[in-house]
């Protein structure tokens, strides 16, 4: 596929991404918060044609450059997840990382990170609480609205 | 509308970003976990069939055994009709899992009329039908997105209208419900494997801070969860031990109770 056609593959799946959000977030979230979601559910696209189920509910913030939070997440060993992180402030730079219990990583090596978006694997080798820690790396905004989304199969 | 166009440039801008290549993310291979002081406190509280899936690939299960299709009763109190929603949800999954075309669509009816009884019935209609439809052509992906859609409108309109505990009940009730078929299953075919899916002590915990400050609800069912989740506790919460076949007999005698008064009127 030419470099054009996949910039407008993904400009469409980025609208769509945000047409079929649910009706009540427009209606009860700040809009910064809803386009930060449309960003992950844009990074979870590629892994819905693989199976992947992507949950409706979500986890959603803001931090400034340099800041991180954890979210804490029942997984069960078995399945396969991936954590899905995106903002919509242009030239942000996001990462998203997997822990166990123990405070040890726990990801697959093919995590990836992309500017503001970025996106953590797991194969659970237990089921229990993990640590997702989201971050903004770098950010021209005084705070960066965030958005964590996660899909298994 | 104007927000949204006025986004549209920067998307475009963001999206022809996605150009610069992918590269691994560098993080520490350990970090402090009592030192998180920043946690996100909300919780997403795993579907049902997350932990179906997972114990799918253990083995097969006979999931029509577990489809139930009673007619619950007509309660009038919003908590018990928020967690007769919640295991109604969770049936919907089973039935699922049972690729049961007609229980699926007898269960998108009764949470159409369930989420009415709450008053959050306009915002489930669509799924309700989407639902229905997707059985009919036997598209389980599709029928589990929108049980899953289903359980996020109604709490999203809950939430609106500050019935965030209501929302919580939903919740509460479908963990509860999934927990009675997984001890099911594990309990018919014991392995460590399966007994080890139990293993969810902060979602228990959750669950129990939440109706600690649900005093306003004071019916038998809520008094009889909170008892009933103290008693499951140290069943399930046994560090890295394993968990026996005896726990899960027993998470299933208390799970299996609670379910039965859930359905029914006091």
């Amino acid at each position: 596929m030419n470099p054009f056609a996949k910039v407008l593959l993904c400009t469409t799946s980025l609208l769509a991404a945000i047409v079929v959000l649910p009706s009540a977030i427009f209606a009860s979230v700040d809009p910064t918060t809803v386009y930060a979601r449309a960003f992950a559910l844009l990074a979870a696209e590629p892994y819905v044609e693989k199976g992947f189920h992507v949950r409706e509910d979500y986890w959603a913030g803001d931090l400034a450059s340099g800041e991180r939070k954890a979210v804490r997440q029942q997984l069960f060993k078995g399945n396969e997840y991936w954590f899905w992180l995106g903002t919509e402030v242009d030239h942000a730079k996001v990462s998203v990382h997997i822990y166990n219990s123990d405070g040890k990583l726990a990801e697959q090596p093919d995590s990836w990170a992309k500017g503001h978006l970025a996106a953590a694997h797991i194969i659970p080798k237990t089921t229990g609480s993990y640590f997702i820690i989201v971050s903004v790396e770098e950010s021209p905004a005084a705070r960066t609205h965030w958005a964590l989304a996660y899909g298994f199969r | 509308m104007v927000l949204f166009s006025k986004r549209l440039n920067s998307i475009v801008a963001a999206v022809f970003g996605l150009a610069l290549c992918a590269h691994g993310a560098q993080a520490p291979q350990h970090v402090n976990i009592n030192q998180l002081s920043t946690t996100v406190e909300d919780v997403v509280v795993p579907l049902p069939n997350e932990i179906f899936g997972a114990l799918n690939k253990l083995g097969a299960v006979n999931w029509k055994e577990h489809v139930r299709s009673d007619e619950e009763p007509n309660f009038t109190e919003r908590p018990r009709i928020a967690l007769l929603l919640g295991t109604v949800i969770a049936d919907g999954f089973i039935a699922v899992q049972a690729e049961d075309a007609p229980a699926v669509k007898d269960i998108g009816q009764r949470v159409l009329a369930l989420a009415k009884g709450i008053g959050v019935g306009n915002s489930i209609t669509p799924h309700a039908k989407a639902i229905i439809d997707a059985a009919d052509k036997r598209n389980w992906a599709n029928v589990r997105q929108e049980l899953d859609r289903t359980q996020n409108s109604v709490q999203q309109a809950m939430n609106e209208v500050h019935d965030e505990k209501l929302s919580q009940l939903v919740s509460l009730g479908g963990w509860l419900r999934g927990t009675e078929v997984l001890t099911s299953v594990v309990k018919q075919h014991f392995s460590n494997d399966g007994a080890e899916l139990l293993h969810q002590p902060d979602l228990l915990t959750y669950f129990q801070t939440r109706l600690q400050a649900m005093s306003e609800f004071n019916l038998p069912i809520v008094h009889q969860i909170q008892d009933a989740l103290v008693e499951v506790k140290p069943l399930i919460n046994i560090g890295n031990a394993r968990i026996s076949a005896e726990s899960v007999k027993k998470v299933n005698e208390i799970t299996t109770r609670l379910g039965n008064d859930i359905i029914k009127k006091d």
